[in-house]
Protein backbone atom coordinates (compact mmCIF):
# COMPACT_ATOMS: atom_id res chain seq x y z
CA UNK A 1 0.00 0.00 0.00
CA UNK A 2 2.05 3.43 -1.20
CA UNK A 3 0.81 6.59 -1.14
CA UNK A 4 -1.84 7.53 -4.13
CA UNK A 5 -2.23 11.26 -3.84
CA UNK A 6 0.14 13.97 -2.35
CA UNK A 7 0.61 17.46 -2.52
CA UNK A 8 3.65 19.12 -1.19
CA UNK A 9 3.84 22.65 0.15
CA UNK A 10 0.04 23.32 -2.49
CA UNK A 11 -0.53 27.17 -2.93
CA UNK A 12 -3.37 29.23 -4.61
CA UNK A 13 -4.89 32.72 -4.48
CA UNK A 14 -7.21 34.02 -6.11
CA UNK A 15 -5.98 37.97 -6.26
CA UNK A 16 -6.05 39.16 -2.71
CA UNK A 17 -7.06 36.07 -1.19
CA UNK A 18 -5.37 32.87 -0.34
CA UNK A 19 -7.76 29.93 -0.52
CA UNK A 20 -5.13 27.39 -0.31
CA UNK A 21 -1.66 28.00 1.96
CA UNK A 22 1.19 25.84 1.77
CA UNK A 23 -0.60 22.43 2.37
CA UNK A 24 1.02 19.33 2.65
CA UNK A 25 -1.14 16.55 2.45
CA UNK A 26 -1.26 12.65 1.50
CA UNK A 27 -3.94 9.83 0.90
CA UNK A 28 -2.74 6.05 0.93
CA UNK A 29 -3.85 3.73 -1.45
CA UNK A 30 -7.45 2.08 0.13
CA UNK A 31 -7.95 4.86 2.46
CA UNK A 32 -10.90 6.92 3.58
CA UNK A 33 -9.97 10.27 4.21
CA UNK A 34 -12.12 13.09 5.54
CA UNK A 35 -10.99 16.54 4.79
CA UNK A 36 -13.07 18.97 7.13
CA UNK A 37 -13.00 22.50 8.05
CA UNK A 38 -15.46 25.64 8.42
CA UNK A 39 -16.68 27.35 5.68
CA UNK A 40 -14.25 28.89 3.37
CA UNK A 41 -10.99 26.88 4.88
CA UNK A 42 -9.88 26.10 1.09
CA UNK A 43 -11.60 22.47 1.13
CA UNK A 44 -12.73 22.35 -2.44
CA UNK A 45 -10.43 24.91 -3.77
CA UNK A 46 -8.04 22.20 -2.84
CA UNK A 47 -10.19 19.48 -5.02
CA UNK A 48 -10.35 22.20 -7.80
CA UNK A 49 -6.45 21.78 -7.71
CA UNK A 50 -6.68 17.97 -7.48
CA UNK A 51 -8.73 17.90 -10.58
CA UNK A 52 -7.04 20.21 -13.08
CA UNK A 53 -10.08 22.56 -12.63
CA UNK A 54 -6.94 25.07 -12.16
CA UNK A 55 -3.28 24.84 -11.49
CA UNK A 56 -1.80 25.74 -8.13
CA UNK A 57 0.37 28.85 -7.80
CA UNK A 58 3.30 26.98 -5.85
CA UNK A 59 3.67 23.03 -4.94
CA UNK A 60 3.58 19.75 -6.65
CA UNK A 61 0.97 17.63 -6.79
CA UNK A 62 1.51 13.40 -7.74
CA UNK A 63 -0.60 10.78 -8.33
CA UNK A 64 1.38 7.19 -8.24
CA UNK A 65 4.47 9.50 -8.08
CA UNK A 66 3.08 11.36 -11.68
CA UNK A 67 3.34 14.45 -11.62
CA UNK A 68 -0.71 16.38 -12.08
CA UNK A 69 0.65 19.61 -12.81
CA UNK A 70 -0.20 21.20 -16.07
CA UNK A 71 -2.50 17.99 -16.43
CA UNK A 72 -6.18 19.32 -17.80
CA UNK A 73 -8.95 17.86 -16.38
CA UNK A 74 -10.07 15.40 -18.47
CA UNK A 75 -6.45 14.00 -18.43
CA UNK A 76 -6.07 14.13 -14.44
CA UNK A 77 -9.55 12.08 -15.24
CA UNK A 78 -8.11 9.79 -17.63
CA UNK A 79 -5.10 8.76 -14.92
CA UNK A 80 -7.66 7.66 -12.32
CA UNK A 81 -9.07 10.52 -10.31
CA UNK A 82 -12.65 11.38 -10.21
CA UNK A 83 -14.68 13.95 -8.40
CA UNK A 84 -18.29 15.10 -8.07
CA UNK A 85 -19.11 18.87 -6.84
CA UNK A 86 -20.59 20.10 -4.11
CA UNK A 87 -23.02 22.34 -6.48
CA UNK A 88 -24.42 19.26 -8.00
CA UNK A 89 -23.59 19.49 -11.97
CA UNK A 90 -25.06 16.27 -14.03
CA UNK A 91 -25.67 17.26 -17.20
CA UNK A 92 -29.46 18.51 -17.02
CA UNK A 93 -30.71 17.70 -20.31
CA UNK A 94 -29.91 14.38 -21.01
CA UNK A 95 -31.07 11.46 -19.16
CA UNK A 96 -29.47 9.63 -15.62
CA UNK A 97 -27.85 6.51 -18.22
CA UNK A 98 -26.21 8.93 -20.83
CA UNK A 99 -24.84 11.06 -17.87
CA UNK A 100 -23.37 7.67 -16.29
CA UNK A 101 -22.22 6.91 -20.28
CA UNK A 102 -20.52 9.92 -20.59
CA UNK A 103 -18.18 8.71 -18.04
CA UNK A 104 -17.58 5.53 -19.31
CA UNK A 105 -16.94 7.00 -22.92
CA UNK A 106 -14.77 9.82 -21.07
CA UNK A 107 -12.03 7.35 -19.62
CA UNK A 108 -11.82 4.77 -22.22
CA UNK A 109 -13.21 6.27 -25.41
CA UNK A 110 -14.78 3.88 -27.77
CA UNK A 111 -12.83 0.87 -27.17
CA UNK A 112 -16.04 -1.54 -25.58
CA UNK A 113 -19.13 -2.46 -26.94
CA UNK A 114 -22.32 -0.45 -26.55
CA UNK A 115 -24.04 -3.23 -25.52
CA UNK A 116 -21.15 -3.92 -22.82
CA UNK A 117 -21.16 -0.06 -21.96
CA UNK A 118 -25.16 0.05 -21.17
CA UNK A 119 -24.50 -2.81 -18.96
CA UNK A 120 -21.95 -1.39 -17.34
CA UNK A 121 -23.44 2.03 -16.94
CA UNK A 122 -26.76 -0.18 -15.59
CA UNK A 123 -24.51 -1.51 -12.92
CA UNK A 124 -23.54 1.28 -11.76
CA UNK A 125 -26.72 3.39 -11.37
CA UNK A 126 -28.18 -0.01 -9.48
CA UNK A 127 -25.70 0.30 -7.09
CA UNK A 128 -26.00 3.90 -6.63
CA UNK A 129 -29.95 3.32 -6.21
CA UNK A 130 -30.63 4.62 -9.72
CA UNK A 131 -31.74 1.80 -11.40
CA UNK A 132 -35.50 2.99 -12.25
CA UNK A 133 -34.36 6.32 -13.39
CA UNK A 134 -32.54 5.23 -16.57
CA UNK A 135 -35.15 7.56 -18.66
CA UNK A 136 -35.75 10.35 -16.69
CA UNK A 137 -34.01 13.67 -17.67
CA UNK A 138 -31.16 14.56 -15.15
CA UNK A 139 -33.15 17.80 -14.67
CA UNK A 140 -36.69 16.43 -13.42
CA UNK A 141 -34.95 13.98 -10.54
CA UNK A 142 -34.57 14.94 -6.99
CA UNK A 143 -31.29 16.56 -5.53
CA UNK A 144 -30.49 13.31 -3.32
CA UNK A 145 -30.83 11.50 -6.65
CA UNK A 146 -28.60 13.81 -8.58
CA UNK A 147 -26.12 13.72 -5.85
CA UNK A 148 -26.55 9.76 -6.68
CA UNK A 149 -26.08 10.49 -10.56
CA UNK A 150 -22.99 12.21 -9.94
CA UNK A 151 -21.17 9.68 -8.16
CA UNK A 152 -22.89 7.18 -10.23
CA UNK A 153 -20.60 9.37 -13.45
CA UNK A 154 -17.52 9.79 -10.88
CA UNK A 155 -17.39 5.75 -11.14
CA UNK A 156 -17.92 5.38 -14.54
CA UNK A 157 -14.62 6.70 -14.94
CA UNK A 158 -13.27 3.68 -13.31
CA UNK A 159 -10.94 5.37 -10.89
CA UNK A 160 -8.76 4.33 -8.66
CA UNK A 161 -9.33 7.33 -6.09
CA UNK A 162 -12.61 9.45 -6.08
CA UNK A 163 -13.44 13.04 -4.06
CA UNK A 164 -16.12 13.51 -3.20
CA UNK A 165 -17.51 16.95 -2.01
CA UNK A 166 -20.56 17.24 0.37
CA UNK A 167 -22.34 14.63 -0.86
CA UNK A 168 -24.46 14.41 2.79
CA UNK A 169 -25.36 18.02 2.60
CA UNK A 170 -29.42 18.04 2.71
CA UNK A 171 -29.84 14.27 3.28
CA UNK A 172 -31.85 13.31 6.24
CA UNK A 173 -30.57 10.69 8.65
CA UNK A 174 -32.21 7.32 6.90
CA UNK A 175 -30.44 8.70 3.36
CA UNK A 176 -27.08 9.64 5.35
CA UNK A 177 -27.15 6.13 6.43
CA UNK A 178 -27.56 4.73 3.01
CA UNK A 179 -24.89 6.83 1.65
CA UNK A 180 -21.94 6.08 4.45
CA UNK A 181 -22.97 2.24 3.04
CA UNK A 182 -22.44 3.11 -0.12
CA UNK A 183 -18.97 4.76 0.35
CA UNK A 184 -18.22 1.39 2.44
CA UNK A 185 -19.44 -0.48 0.07
CA UNK A 186 -16.81 1.66 -3.04
CA UNK A 187 -13.73 0.88 -1.22
CA UNK A 188 -14.35 -2.61 0.14
CA UNK A 189 -16.25 -3.74 -3.21
CA UNK A 190 -14.97 -1.60 -5.86
CA UNK A 191 -11.60 -0.76 -3.71
CA UNK A 192 -11.79 2.71 -4.59
CA UNK A 193 -9.50 4.96 -2.54
CA UNK A 194 -11.75 8.44 -0.57
CA UNK A 195 -11.13 11.83 -0.15
CA UNK A 196 -14.25 13.06 1.02
CA UNK A 197 -14.99 16.51 1.83
CA UNK A 198 -17.38 16.39 4.89
CA UNK A 199 -19.69 18.70 7.10
CA UNK A 200 -21.53 16.12 8.95
CA UNK A 201 -19.87 14.69 11.71
CA UNK A 202 -20.75 11.78 12.94
CA UNK A 203 -20.85 10.81 9.21
CA UNK A 204 -16.87 11.37 8.55
CA UNK A 205 -15.70 10.27 12.24
CA UNK A 206 -17.91 7.22 11.43
CA UNK A 207 -16.49 6.15 8.46
CA UNK A 208 -12.86 7.74 7.61
CA UNK A 209 -9.84 5.94 8.29
CA UNK A 210 -7.72 9.39 9.46
CA UNK A 211 -9.55 13.26 8.82
CA UNK A 212 -6.85 16.18 7.73
CA UNK A 213 -8.63 19.56 9.12
CA UNK A 214 -8.10 22.86 7.50
CA UNK A 215 -8.95 26.32 8.77
CA UNK A 216 -8.21 29.66 6.91
CA UNK A 217 -6.27 27.63 3.75
CA UNK A 218 -4.13 25.80 5.81
CA UNK A 219 -3.65 22.65 7.48
CA UNK A 220 -4.32 22.99 10.72
CA UNK A 221 -4.31 18.94 11.91
CA UNK A 222 -4.66 15.42 10.72
CA UNK A 223 -5.03 12.09 12.30
CA UNK A 224 -7.52 9.64 13.63
CA UNK A 225 -10.86 10.79 14.07
CA UNK A 226 -10.97 10.35 17.83
CA UNK A 227 -7.94 12.48 18.00
CA UNK A 228 -9.29 15.46 15.77
CA UNK A 229 -12.36 15.96 17.11
CA UNK A 230 -11.18 16.46 20.70
CA UNK A 231 -8.30 18.39 19.53
CA UNK A 232 -7.82 22.09 20.42
CA UNK A 233 -7.22 23.76 17.45
CA UNK A 234 -9.88 22.32 15.71
CA UNK A 235 -12.41 23.30 18.16
CA UNK A 236 -11.05 26.78 18.43
CA UNK A 237 -11.65 27.18 14.28
CA UNK A 238 -15.01 25.67 14.36
CA UNK A 239 -16.07 27.64 17.52
CA UNK A 240 -13.91 30.18 17.34
CA UNK A 241 -10.87 30.34 20.66
CA UNK A 242 -11.53 30.72 23.47
CA UNK A 243 -11.14 33.56 26.22
CA UNK A 244 -9.58 31.51 28.85
CA UNK B 1 -35.64 2.56 -37.06
CA UNK B 2 -39.47 1.80 -36.78
CA UNK B 3 -41.35 0.58 -40.02
CA UNK B 4 -43.72 3.41 -39.94
CA UNK B 5 -40.05 5.76 -39.90
CA UNK B 6 -38.87 3.65 -42.63
CA UNK B 7 -42.41 3.84 -45.01
CA UNK B 8 -42.25 7.59 -44.65
CA UNK B 9 -38.84 8.22 -45.36
CA UNK B 10 -39.67 5.51 -48.58
CA UNK B 11 -42.63 8.12 -49.47
CA UNK B 12 -40.49 11.56 -48.76
CA UNK B 13 -37.47 9.74 -51.52
CA UNK B 14 -40.30 8.57 -54.13
CA UNK B 15 -42.04 12.29 -53.95
CA UNK B 16 -38.63 13.98 -53.84
CA UNK B 17 -37.19 11.57 -57.36
CA UNK B 18 -40.39 12.47 -58.84
CA UNK B 19 -40.49 16.39 -58.13
CA UNK B 20 -38.50 17.35 -61.10
CA UNK B 21 -41.37 16.45 -63.46
CA UNK B 22 -44.16 17.74 -61.56
CA UNK B 23 -42.81 20.81 -60.87
CA UNK B 24 -42.31 24.49 -63.02
CA UNK B 25 -38.27 25.24 -63.48
CA UNK B 26 -39.27 28.19 -60.83
CA UNK B 27 -40.32 25.96 -58.35
CA UNK B 28 -37.54 23.52 -59.01
CA UNK B 29 -34.96 26.85 -58.49
CA UNK B 30 -36.35 27.35 -54.67
CA UNK B 31 -36.41 23.35 -53.66
CA UNK B 32 -32.82 23.58 -55.22
CA UNK B 33 -32.09 26.56 -52.60
CA UNK B 34 -34.03 25.01 -50.13
CA UNK B 35 -31.73 22.14 -49.77
CA UNK B 36 -28.60 24.91 -50.17
CA UNK B 37 -30.39 25.85 -46.51
CA UNK B 38 -31.06 22.03 -45.54
CA UNK B 39 -27.00 21.98 -45.38
CA UNK B 40 -26.64 25.14 -43.98
CA UNK B 41 -29.11 24.97 -41.38
CA UNK B 42 -28.59 21.44 -40.54
CA UNK B 43 -24.89 21.93 -40.33
CA UNK B 44 -24.86 25.00 -37.86
CA UNK B 45 -27.17 23.25 -35.84
CA UNK B 46 -25.30 20.52 -35.31
CA UNK B 47 -22.39 23.63 -34.06
CA UNK B 48 -24.88 25.91 -32.27
CA UNK B 49 -27.61 22.93 -30.96
CA UNK B 50 -24.98 20.20 -29.89
CA UNK B 51 -22.22 22.03 -28.51
CA UNK B 52 -23.62 25.24 -27.76
CA UNK B 53 -21.03 27.13 -30.16
CA UNK B 54 -23.71 29.99 -31.44
CA UNK B 55 -21.49 30.92 -34.03
CA UNK B 56 -22.15 33.76 -36.42
CA UNK B 57 -19.29 32.75 -39.18
CA UNK B 58 -21.19 29.86 -40.62
CA UNK B 59 -22.11 31.96 -43.76
CA UNK B 60 -19.12 33.34 -43.78
CA UNK B 61 -17.63 29.51 -44.54
CA UNK B 62 -20.48 28.98 -47.25
CA UNK B 63 -18.74 31.76 -48.92
CA UNK B 64 -15.60 30.88 -48.54
CA UNK B 65 -16.18 27.66 -50.14
CA UNK B 66 -17.65 29.40 -53.02
CA UNK B 67 -15.15 32.35 -53.84
CA UNK B 68 -12.49 29.15 -53.29
CA UNK B 69 -13.63 26.95 -55.71
CA UNK B 70 -14.71 30.02 -58.14
CA UNK B 71 -11.58 31.18 -57.80
CA UNK B 72 -9.73 28.46 -58.46
CA UNK B 73 -11.91 27.67 -61.57
CA UNK B 74 -12.19 31.36 -62.86
CA UNK B 75 -8.54 32.42 -62.35
CA UNK B 76 -6.66 28.81 -62.78
CA UNK B 77 -9.24 26.98 -65.39
CA UNK B 78 -9.55 24.07 -62.67
CA UNK B 79 -12.99 22.06 -62.81
CA UNK B 80 -15.27 23.02 -60.39
CA UNK B 81 -15.78 19.44 -59.47
CA UNK B 82 -12.25 19.35 -57.84
CA UNK B 83 -12.29 22.97 -56.96
CA UNK B 84 -15.42 22.44 -54.22
CA UNK B 85 -13.51 19.53 -52.46
CA UNK B 86 -10.59 22.47 -52.48
CA UNK B 87 -13.19 24.98 -51.01
CA UNK B 88 -14.19 22.45 -48.53
CA UNK B 89 -11.15 21.94 -47.44
CA UNK B 90 -10.10 25.63 -46.90
CA UNK B 91 -13.37 26.20 -44.70
CA UNK B 92 -12.43 23.71 -42.68
CA UNK B 93 -9.25 24.81 -42.09
CA UNK B 94 -10.28 28.54 -41.13
CA UNK B 95 -12.90 26.75 -39.25
CA UNK B 96 -10.56 24.69 -37.34
CA UNK B 97 -8.55 28.23 -36.75
CA UNK B 98 -11.45 29.76 -35.92
CA UNK B 99 -12.41 27.05 -33.71
CA UNK B 100 -9.25 27.62 -31.74
CA UNK B 101 -9.30 31.06 -31.22
CA UNK B 102 -12.61 30.29 -29.55
CA UNK B 103 -11.80 27.56 -27.14
CA UNK B 104 -11.73 29.43 -24.02
CA UNK B 105 -14.96 31.26 -25.41
CA UNK B 106 -18.54 30.63 -24.61
CA UNK B 107 -21.94 32.42 -25.02
CA UNK B 108 -21.91 35.80 -26.19
CA UNK B 109 -17.92 36.20 -26.76
CA UNK B 110 -17.68 33.61 -29.04
CA UNK B 111 -21.04 35.12 -31.04
CA UNK B 112 -18.93 38.37 -30.94
CA UNK B 113 -15.89 36.90 -32.19
CA UNK B 114 -17.70 34.61 -34.91
CA UNK B 115 -19.30 37.75 -36.13
CA UNK B 116 -16.18 39.87 -36.35
CA UNK B 117 -14.24 37.31 -38.53
CA UNK B 118 -17.74 37.13 -40.66
CA UNK B 119 -17.34 40.67 -41.35
CA UNK B 120 -13.64 40.39 -41.67
CA UNK B 121 -14.16 37.66 -44.82
CA UNK B 122 -17.17 39.78 -46.33
CA UNK B 123 -14.57 42.51 -46.53
CA UNK B 124 -11.92 40.80 -47.77
CA UNK B 125 -14.24 39.63 -50.80
CA UNK B 126 -15.62 42.84 -51.13
CA UNK B 127 -12.39 44.74 -51.77
CA UNK B 128 -10.17 42.20 -53.05
CA UNK B 129 -11.60 42.77 -56.60
CA UNK B 130 -9.16 42.09 -58.52
CA UNK B 131 -9.41 38.47 -57.41
CA UNK B 132 -13.24 38.14 -56.40
CA UNK B 133 -14.54 41.26 -58.67
CA UNK B 134 -16.04 42.52 -55.47
CA UNK B 135 -19.54 43.58 -55.54
CA UNK B 136 -19.84 42.80 -58.88
CA UNK B 137 -19.61 38.96 -58.38
CA UNK B 138 -17.33 36.52 -59.77
CA UNK B 139 -18.68 34.73 -62.70
CA UNK B 140 -18.18 30.82 -62.34
CA UNK B 141 -18.68 28.16 -64.45
CA UNK B 142 -21.57 25.88 -64.04
CA UNK B 143 -20.89 21.83 -62.95
CA UNK B 144 -22.79 20.18 -66.08
CA UNK B 145 -21.58 20.77 -69.59
CA UNK B 146 -24.99 21.54 -70.42
CA UNK B 147 -27.62 23.60 -67.97
CA UNK B 148 -30.29 21.68 -66.14
CA UNK B 149 -32.22 22.38 -63.34
CA UNK B 150 -33.06 19.25 -62.69
CA UNK B 151 -28.86 17.45 -62.71
CA UNK B 152 -28.69 20.33 -59.89
CA UNK B 153 -31.78 19.46 -58.18
CA UNK B 154 -30.37 15.68 -57.89
CA UNK B 155 -26.99 16.84 -56.83
CA UNK B 156 -28.54 19.04 -54.32
CA UNK B 157 -30.54 16.28 -52.87
CA UNK B 158 -28.27 13.47 -52.59
CA UNK B 159 -25.73 16.08 -51.03
CA UNK B 160 -28.01 17.12 -48.47
CA UNK B 161 -29.14 13.83 -48.02
CA UNK B 162 -25.75 12.91 -47.39
CA UNK B 163 -25.23 15.41 -45.09
CA UNK B 164 -28.02 14.67 -43.28
CA UNK B 165 -27.20 11.34 -42.93
CA UNK B 166 -23.65 11.92 -41.29
CA UNK B 167 -25.34 14.78 -39.18
CA UNK B 168 -27.84 11.66 -37.76
CA UNK B 169 -25.27 8.89 -37.43
CA UNK B 170 -22.82 11.98 -34.99
CA UNK B 171 -25.49 13.26 -33.01
CA UNK B 172 -26.56 9.45 -32.41
CA UNK B 173 -22.71 8.02 -31.65
CA UNK B 174 -20.86 8.24 -28.58
CA UNK B 175 -19.57 11.55 -30.21
CA UNK B 176 -23.06 13.03 -30.24
CA UNK B 177 -23.15 12.09 -26.43
CA UNK B 178 -19.64 13.66 -25.85
CA UNK B 179 -20.86 17.02 -27.34
CA UNK B 180 -24.09 17.40 -25.70
CA UNK B 181 -21.90 16.42 -22.55
CA UNK B 182 -20.00 19.74 -23.40
CA UNK B 183 -23.23 21.56 -23.94
CA UNK B 184 -24.87 21.19 -20.72
CA UNK B 185 -21.54 21.33 -18.70
CA UNK B 186 -18.30 22.03 -19.62
CA UNK B 187 -16.49 21.84 -16.21
CA UNK B 188 -18.78 17.91 -15.66
CA UNK B 189 -17.74 17.23 -19.18
CA UNK B 190 -14.10 17.60 -18.49
CA UNK B 191 -14.02 16.01 -15.39
CA UNK B 192 -15.48 12.80 -16.45
CA UNK B 193 -12.67 12.67 -19.08
CA UNK B 194 -14.20 14.17 -22.01
CA UNK B 195 -11.28 16.42 -23.75
CA UNK B 196 -13.28 19.00 -24.21
CA UNK B 197 -11.49 21.18 -26.25
CA UNK B 198 -11.06 18.24 -29.38
CA UNK B 199 -14.94 17.96 -28.64
CA UNK B 200 -15.24 21.52 -29.99
CA UNK B 201 -13.04 22.04 -32.42
CA UNK B 202 -13.86 18.84 -34.42
CA UNK B 203 -17.41 20.70 -34.36
CA UNK B 204 -16.01 23.69 -35.36
CA UNK B 205 -13.97 22.02 -38.38
CA UNK B 206 -16.49 19.42 -39.69
CA UNK B 207 -19.85 21.88 -39.56
CA UNK B 208 -17.58 24.87 -41.38
CA UNK B 209 -16.27 22.09 -43.92
CA UNK B 210 -20.25 21.31 -44.40
CA UNK B 211 -20.60 25.18 -44.85
CA UNK B 212 -17.89 24.94 -47.24
CA UNK B 213 -19.60 22.34 -49.56
CA UNK B 214 -22.78 23.99 -49.16
CA UNK B 215 -21.22 27.59 -50.27
CA UNK B 216 -19.63 25.60 -53.11
CA UNK B 217 -21.86 24.06 -54.41
CA UNK B 218 -24.61 26.83 -54.09
CA UNK B 219 -22.17 29.52 -56.04
CA UNK B 220 -21.59 26.55 -59.09
CA UNK B 221 -24.91 26.26 -59.20
CA UNK B 222 -25.93 29.99 -59.47
CA UNK B 223 -22.63 30.75 -61.44
CA UNK B 224 -22.27 34.20 -59.81
CA UNK B 225 -21.07 34.51 -56.86
CA UNK B 226 -21.41 37.45 -54.82
CA UNK B 227 -20.48 38.91 -51.22
CA UNK B 228 -24.09 38.39 -50.21
CA UNK B 229 -23.32 34.51 -49.81
CA UNK B 230 -20.77 35.30 -47.02
CA UNK B 231 -23.20 38.41 -45.75
CA UNK B 232 -24.88 38.61 -42.29
CA UNK B 233 -28.39 38.83 -43.78
CA UNK B 234 -27.54 35.34 -45.11
CA UNK B 235 -26.32 34.35 -41.58
CA UNK B 236 -29.73 35.06 -39.65
CA UNK B 237 -31.54 33.75 -42.32
CA UNK B 238 -30.00 30.54 -41.34
CA UNK B 239 -30.22 31.00 -37.54
CA UNK B 240 -33.82 31.91 -38.11
CA UNK B 241 -34.35 28.55 -39.96
CA UNK B 242 -32.81 26.53 -37.22
CA UNK B 243 -34.13 28.46 -34.60
CA UNK B 244 -38.05 28.39 -35.84
CA UNK B 245 -37.52 24.79 -37.20
CA UNK B 246 -36.15 23.49 -33.58
CA UNK B 247 -32.91 24.48 -32.52
CA UNK B 248 -31.09 20.79 -30.72
CA UNK B 249 -32.98 18.40 -32.83
CA UNK B 250 -32.34 16.68 -35.93
CA UNK B 251 -35.36 17.51 -38.34
CA UNK B 252 -35.90 20.78 -36.79
CA UNK B 253 -33.68 22.67 -39.27
CA UNK B 254 -34.03 20.99 -42.31
CA UNK B 255 -37.94 21.74 -41.55
CA UNK B 256 -37.36 25.15 -41.19
CA UNK B 257 -34.77 25.79 -43.91
CA UNK B 258 -38.26 24.32 -46.19
CA UNK B 259 -40.53 26.31 -44.52
CA UNK B 260 -38.54 29.52 -44.88
CA UNK B 261 -37.24 29.48 -47.99
CA UNK B 262 -40.86 29.02 -49.33
CA UNK B 263 -42.42 31.11 -47.21
CA UNK B 264 -39.77 33.91 -48.41
CA UNK B 265 -40.35 33.23 -51.94
CA UNK B 266 -44.44 34.69 -51.06
CA UNK B 267 -42.83 37.73 -49.77
CA UNK B 268 -40.43 38.57 -52.31
CA UNK B 269 -42.07 41.89 -52.62
CA UNK B 270 -41.34 42.80 -49.25
CA UNK B 271 -37.07 42.85 -50.44
CA UNK B 272 -35.25 42.84 -47.02
CA UNK B 273 -37.75 42.99 -44.76
CA UNK B 274 -38.56 39.71 -45.01
CA UNK B 275 -35.08 38.81 -43.06
CA UNK B 276 -36.31 41.12 -40.33
CA UNK B 277 -39.37 39.29 -40.26
CA UNK B 278 -37.82 35.60 -39.79
CA UNK B 279 -36.02 37.29 -37.11
CA UNK B 280 -38.27 38.78 -35.12
CA UNK B 281 -39.92 35.52 -35.72
CA UNK B 282 -37.12 33.59 -34.76
CA UNK B 283 -36.44 36.00 -31.68
CA UNK B 284 -40.10 35.14 -30.76
CA UNK B 285 -40.02 31.45 -30.72
CA UNK B 286 -36.67 31.29 -28.78
CA UNK B 287 -38.62 33.11 -25.84
CA UNK B 288 -41.80 31.36 -26.05
CA UNK B 289 -41.23 28.29 -27.92
CA UNK B 290 -37.28 27.31 -27.85
CA UNK B 291 -37.91 23.72 -28.82
CA UNK B 292 -39.34 25.37 -32.25
CA UNK B 293 -41.77 23.72 -34.76
CA UNK B 294 -40.58 20.32 -34.20
CA UNK B 295 -41.09 21.12 -29.99
CA UNK B 296 -45.12 21.66 -31.55
CA UNK B 297 -44.92 18.51 -33.48
CA UNK B 298 -43.54 16.31 -30.05
CA UNK B 299 -45.39 17.95 -27.57
CA UNK B 300 -48.41 17.03 -29.62
CA UNK B 301 -47.27 13.16 -30.28
CA UNK B 302 -47.18 13.25 -26.29
CA UNK B 303 -50.32 14.73 -25.50
CA UNK B 304 -51.57 11.49 -27.14
CA UNK B 305 -49.40 9.22 -25.85
CA UNK B 306 -47.55 8.15 -28.87
CA UNK B 307 -43.95 8.62 -26.85
CA UNK B 308 -41.73 5.99 -26.49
Amino acid sequence: MGILIEGKKISKSFGGLTAVNGVDFHVMEGEIVGLIGPNGAGKTTLFNLITGIFPPDSGNLTFQEKKLGGLKSFEICRLGIARTFQIVRPFLKMTCLENVLVGIIGREGGTSSQKDKNERARRLMKITGLERLETRLAKDITLIEKKRLEVARALATAPQAILLDEVMAGLNLSEMQQAMELIEMIRSELKITILWIEHVMGAIMKTSDRVIVMDQGQKIMEGKPEAVVTDRRVIEAYLGESDA
Amino acid sequence: MKPATVGFSAAGLALAALLPFLLSQYWLHVMIISLFYVMMASSWNLLAGYTGQVSFAHAAFAGVGAYTSGMISVQLGISPWLGIPLGVAAAGLLGLGLGFLCIRMGGIYLSLTTLGFSEIIRIVITNEDKWTRGTMGLQTPGLFTEYSKTFYYFLFLAVAIAMAAIIYKLIHSEWGLTMRAVLNDEVAASASGINTIRVRLLAFTATSAMAGLAGGLYGHYLMLVTPDIPSLGQMFLVLAMAVIGGMGSFAGPIVGAFVLEILSEYIRSWGEYHVLVFGLIALAMARFAPEGLMGFWTKKRENRGHID
